[in-house]
């Protein structure tokens, strides 16, 4: 991990309060699927905001967040040729084994970005499903980059894009059709990923689920970040996650 | 190029800046982002005689300025640090100043005479509630800190003993000056300001803790003005922070009295401060003629 000086080469509203991000950086970073950044908005006066890195191709990084308090406003604003301050990569990041070859991927909200950077990294390796869930037709995303997944089930909580259910719920769908992965890679809400937790569990599926903390520092130092194991220790979010075996945290 | 070095308590620093206790874990981490030796020290997690889990999450909120904290102290424990972690920070080259708290005089003690010779130096964190006392923290009056800081200083025989002192009390001279009668060897402040932050949505505080400690430059005033006052009512020297991010930060509280300062929610905003404002206290210096860092400490002139 390093703390790089970026240019803004673009930044565009891609779907209702959703931004797309893309940064240059002063060299060629190797991020992971899964892994994050933490960027700074606000100078000495904001904490930085981390974000799962979607894209990462040459010296360019892209993420995608959504406009929600004064950290995101303030990374809204900003315009190409701007520079901002990003730490990276941070966090263990979403690692398939040669062995898993049916990959199922849940995301939902924001939690579908993460899942990007795992097609990217593995679509061409894997036969992965992708059943990803969204608020209304307006919070639709990221389809181009989705559609390299070998099966994508998009969904909508009112029903205004893709059948009226959640991710979780498609996933259950093809899961009744008989499409049974090896694996299943989650990111979103906490009541998406507990009711997963469910399903996997009962059809006994490995899984492993990114999860989303306030952070302090990022890189595992000040403990502000903690969720709870399974084994009753606490474990950092940035540090030893944010990628945890389903079977090993409390969601 | 001026001469950065300062002494503290007998120690000697390569500069002044020395990273704060809870930000900073206990380097590791930043020891992958730059070379922690470059730091006057290192002031540990806070250390407990067990390992203590914590506080449930959310443990930080945020608000203008500022951060609020509520970690509740999550620590390895002082023996698994003397273990694993020592002789690392140790061996890194930067003064190794380990952090403690407990909850009862006999825990302080304990905790102290297991550090003596060990560490570098001992900053005894006070903000702590006395659990034989209805739990008022330590650190408020000053027949407690005077209590505290003598029975940790009994328990140290050849590590200086350096006592935080919390903000939240009536008088912080009278606080600073009864860790020096105690036996302090140095005092060290500000520790966080006791906050609250509600989110307004759902009427309930954003911390799980409900109240949390106040860090971060919103603060620096405040603090400034603590450490001038404690300066003015002791004669061992003062360590100065809160809300510190860049180098004339550090040269303000310098002038207000303090020998060294720390440096903590800086690490957060960016984790590259420490170093930075070590370079720029050289380069403010070197603008300003000054020879040596030392020089700048109780400089102020009062209007
Ligand atoms: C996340 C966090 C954890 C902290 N933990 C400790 C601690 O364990 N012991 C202690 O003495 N101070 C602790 N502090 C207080 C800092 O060391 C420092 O006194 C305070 O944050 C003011 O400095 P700053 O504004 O530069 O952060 C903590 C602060 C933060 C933000
Ligand atoms: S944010 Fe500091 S340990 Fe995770």
């Amino acid at each position: 991990m390093k703390d790089y000086r970026a240019v803004v080469q673009a930044n565009r509203e891609i779907a209702e309060g959703i931004f797309e991000l893309t940064l240059s950086l002063p060299e060629e970073v190797k991020v992971r699927a899964g892994q994050f950044a933490e960027i700074s908005a606000g100078g000495a006066h904001l904490l930085r905001r981390p974000f799962a890195v979607c894209k990462a191709e040459g010296k360019e990084i892209t993420v995608c967040f959504q406009r929600r308090g004064e950290g995101t406003r303030l990374l809204a604003s900003t315009g190409a040729g701007e520079r901002l301050n990003v730490l990276l990569p941070l966090g263990n990041g979403f690692y398939l084994r040669e062995e898993e070859k049916k990959i199922a991927l849940v995301g939902g909200g924001v939690g579908i970005f993460p899942m990007i950077s795992v097609l990217r990294e593995y679509a061409e390796k894997k036969e992965i499903s992708a059943y990803i869930g969204f608020r209304s037709a307006s919070a639709v995303c990221g389809l181009e980059e989705l559609n390299r997944a070998s099966r994508l089930v998009a969904v909508t909580d009112d029903g205004s894009y893709g059948e009226k259910m959640n991710a979780v719920q498609a996933f259950e769908g093809d899961l009744r059709r008989g499409l049974r992965p090896d694996v299943a890679l989650a990111c979103g809400p906490l009541p998406m990923l507990r009711a997963l937790k469910g399903v996997l569990e009962r059809e006994k599926i490995p899984g492993f689920v990114s999860l989303e903390e306030r952070m302090g520092c990022g890189i595992g130092a000040c403990l502000v970040c903690v969720c709870n194991l399974t084994n009753g220790e606490h474990a950092r979010v940035c540090r030893d996650g944010p990628v945890f075996a389903v079977g090993d945290v409390e969601l | 190029m001026a001469d950065l070095s300062v002494e503290l308590c007998g120690v000697k620093l390569k500069n002044p800046v020395i990273a704060a206790s809870g930000t900073f874990g206990f380097g590791r981490e930043f020891d992958e982002l730059y070379d922690i030796g470059v730091l006057g020290g290192v002031s540990t997690k806070g250390l407990t005689p067990r390992p203590r889990q914590g506080n449930p999450v959310p443990r930080i909120a945020e608000a203008r300025g500022v951060i609020l904290n509520a970690v509740g102290l999550q620590n390895p424990g002082v023996e698994h640090f003397i273990e694993n972690d020592l002789a690392w920070l140790k061996g890194k080259g930067t003064a190794v100043i380990a952090n403690v708290a407990g909850s009862t005089l006999e825990e302080y003690a304990g905790i102290c005479a297991r550090l003596d010779g060990l560490a570098d130096i001992v900053e005894l964190n006070i903000s702590c509630p006395n659990v034989k006392r209805g739990g008022m923290a330590f650190g408020i009056r000053p027949e407690s800190v005077r209590e505290v800081t003598a029975a940790a200083k009994a328990a140290l025989k050849s590590t200086p003993l350096m006592v935080k002192l919390s903000p939240n009390v009536e008088s912080i001279a009278a606080n600073a000056a009864a860790a020096e009668e105690g036996g302090a060897d140095a005092v060290s402040l500000v520790n966080t300001f006791t906050g609250m932050a509600i989110d307004v949505e759902r009427r309930r505080p954003v911390l799980a803790n409900n109240t949390g400690g106040v860090s971060g430059a919103g603060i620096r005033p405040i603090a400034v003005r603590m450490v001038f006052e404690a300066a003015q009512a002791v004669h061992i020297p003062v360590v100065g922070m809160g809300g510190i991010t860049c180098a004339e930060d550090a040269v303000e509280f310098l002038l207000a009295g303090a020998a060294a300062v720390q440096v903590g929610t800086a690490n957060f905003t960016d984790p590259m401060a420490c170093p930075k404002i070590i370079e720029g206290l050289g380069r403010w210096c070197d603008a300003h003629g000054v020879r040596k860092v030392s020089e700048l400490t109780g400089a102020l002139r009062l209007n």
